[in-house]
């Protein structure tokens, strides 16, 4: 479980945050859904511990990112807003990077990076160094490295974006998959389809603040509208920076 | 401190560098830089040491016959007497002789009277290269010239000390011999050069490399303290610059191997012993220096700024070497707490065989270590601002 309460973040002039907070429930998917420049990342980055609020709290599974980062950090699987990758490591050695910082060690390890191999269908790429990987595959090394501790929270910033119609299928089933174990889903997107295909829940936020939160069920009954998109539009008061 | 993690950053960043060509390069072969010119000033010094002393001089006469015994004298002395060209003065300075001599028509006639027999030396004062034989035909004159005086003296009767009223020993500085004696002030910013370039290229993809290929937010989300990754970048960048270290000081022991060092005229201490003393000198300096390298990439806000920042930095403690090399300085126990001038004065006496107290090494080497700790912590804060890993943000 993932809650952020009253958290406020200004970044000189630009007021990024003004007062946001939600929960996010196990065994769901959320959507933080919002135009471009309403704070998505910065309230993700909030969450997974690489950015401080300037007022507010956040935490995971109780634990407090300001008092117990490392701790709340080993509960989280994150896909970053960047996705950089080492150009002369493999695949497999950026998994085995990233469980290793997990305090993964030895035969588990390796055997998690097989497993997860496997389910992301790395086979062909797993052993060749990262330089050259396509879009898709780039997003593989970062779904299993944000994966490989077998993490109860799964934090992922704009997961499709830059995937091909194959690719965003692919994600969307594994955010399933990953609801279905009983995790909690957070992921972050500007594009409509991708929360009525896969969301349980939606977060909305704008101009720094949460306007919606709720099924989108709920969001659309809220605002009167038909279909999302019209209550998605209705919520945050214009069309401006919709995808 | 969680020294796993540190380790698994440590062997991350060396198995990377190790992958990287440039860093390899840099690596492999810019220590060698510094013994390389050590050897080759070395062997360029006794060359021109052994040239003056051994290789004959050929030197034209014109007129050679006016003089037999004068002849004689310069070809037992190493001249080898040669037919002059047409025109003296156009050959010297056309450069095609370094000196001509001439032996005018009344030399005989003079030298049989007693009265100072004329000869001719055309030569070029503005020409350095030929200025050894020049000295040596020079001297050997001044040689032959004394001994006929003496010789007249004692005819008729005469002591001939009693001509020489100073006795003026000559101690010549400006031999080529002060060049590698400026040189061996160098070879202490010679070592700490191989630091920098040693460890430049891994501090620099460390931090503003990690940053510029955006793989630094996806390093520091994972629950690592900052100390360990910092720590484990900065071993990484040590054990690299270490490397370097070590080649630029193997280099040097093998210095003595390649080329003579008797020409030098003064004793350059390169064995072992002597080189391994130095290496634990600067030990803590191989930690300050990365450290260093490793704020200052921190600090810039691309790969191109981190690299030319640090490139200037590495001229900081080259000052020092060079005022050491034009000034003599007294050693003094507070010199010895600045890093990096501390250490290259007690490397230069150690290469001079000087004495070098425990207390002076170990005064050296804290003083030096606790510069790196505080550069270390810096570094650790550099890598908690958000400011540094997000840019401008």
């Amino acid at each position: 479980m993932i809650v952020l309460s009253d958290v406020k973040k200004r970044f000189g002039d630009v007021e990024a945050l003004r007062g946001v907070s939600f929960t996010v429930a196990d065994g769901q998917i959320t959507g933080l859904l919002g135009p471009n420049g309403a704070g998505k990342t910065t309230a993700l980055r909030i969450v997974y511990g690489v950015m401080a609020p300037d007022t507010g709290k956040a935490s995971v599974d109780g634990l407090d990112l300001a008092a117990d980062r490392l701790a709340a950090q080993a509960r989280l699987g994150v896909l970053a807003h960047a996705q950089g990758l080492y150009l002369r490591l493999t695949a497999r050695e950026h998994v085995r990077y990233s469980g290793q910082l997990h305090g993964l060690r030895g035969p588990a390890l390796e055997r998690r990076i097989e497993e997860l191999a496997a389910l992301l269908e790395m086979g062909e790429f797993l052993d060749r160094r990262a330089d050259g990987f396509s879009q898709g595959q780039k997003l593989k090394v970062a779904l299993a490295r944000a994966l490989v501790h077998d993490p109860r929270n799964v934090v992922l910033d704009e997961p499709t974006s830059g995937l091909d119609v194959a690719g965003t299928r692919a994600v969307r089933a594994l955010l399933k998959k990953l609801r279905d174990e009983g995790r909690c889903v957070l992921f972050s997107t500007h594009v409509m389809q991708e929360v009525s295909a896969v969301c349980d829940r939606v977060v909305v936020v704008a101009r720094g603040q949460v306007v919606a939160d709720g099924t989108p069920e709920a969001l659309k009954a809220a605002t009167g509208k038909a279909t999302l998109e019209d209550a998605f539009v209705a919520a945050i008061g214009s069309e401006e920076g919709l995808g | 401190m969680r020294w796993d993690l540190l380790g698994v950053v440590f062997k991350k960043e060396v198995l990377d560098s190790l992958r990287d060509r440039r860093t390899l390069a840099m690596v492999l072969f810019f220590p060698v830089f510094g013994p390389m010119v050590l050897a080759g000033t070395l062997s360029l010094v006794s060359r021109e040491a052994r040239s003056v002393d051994e290789k004959p001089v050929a030197l034209p006469v014109v007129a050679a016959e006016r003089a037999p015994n004068l002849m004689a004298f310069l070809a037992e002395r190493g001249i080898e007497v040669k037919p002059a060209p047409a025109d003296p003065a156009a050959a010297v300075r056309g450069g095609d002789a370094d000196v001509v001599l001439e032996i005018p028509a009344e030399h005989a006639e003079a030298l049989r009277a007693g009265r100072p027999a004329p000869v001719k030396l055309y030569l070029d004062e503005s020409r350095r290269s030929g200025r050894a034989s020049v000295e040596r035909v020079k001297a050997l004159l001044e040689n032959y010239s004394r001994r006929i005086g003496v010789q007249r003296l004692v005819l008729r009767g005469v002591h001939p000390a009693a001509t020489t009223a100073l006795a003026v020993e000559e101690v010549d500085l400006a031999t080529p011999q002060s060049r590698a004696a400026m040189l061996l002030s160098m070879l202490p910013y010679f070592l700490i050069i191989a630091l920098f370039t040693g460890g430049m290229s891994v501090a620099i993809d460390a931090t503003a490399g990690e940053r510029e290929r955006q793989s630094m937010e996806a390093l520091l989300l994972h629950p690592v303290p900052r100390s360990a990754v910092v720590l484990g970048k900065l071993l990484a960048t040590a054990a690299f610059a270490g490397v370097a270290l070590l080649e630029t000081t193997i280099g040097f022991g093998l210095v003595p191997h390649l080329v003579p060092m008797e020409a030098m005229g003064f004793s350059m201490r390169l064995e072992p012993a002597v080189l391994a003393r130095i290496l634990v000198l600067m030990l803590p300096l191989l930690f300050l220096v990365s450290a260093f390298i490793l704020l200052v990439a921190s600090r810039a806000r691309t790969f191109r700024a981190a690299q030319s920042s640090v490139s200037f930095m590495m001229l900081v403690p080259a000052t020092p070497g060079i005022v050491l090399g034009l000034v003599p300085v007294k050693l003094q126990s507070w010199m010895l707490a600045i890093p990096a001038f501390g250490d290259q004065l007690l490397v230069n006496r150690l290469l001079r065989g000087e004495a070098v107290e425990p207390g002076q090494m170990a005064l050296c080497m804290a003083s030096t270590l606790l510069w790196a700790a505080l550069v270390a912590a810096l570094t650790v804060r550099a890598f908690k601002d958000e400011k540094f890993l997000f840019g401008k943000a």
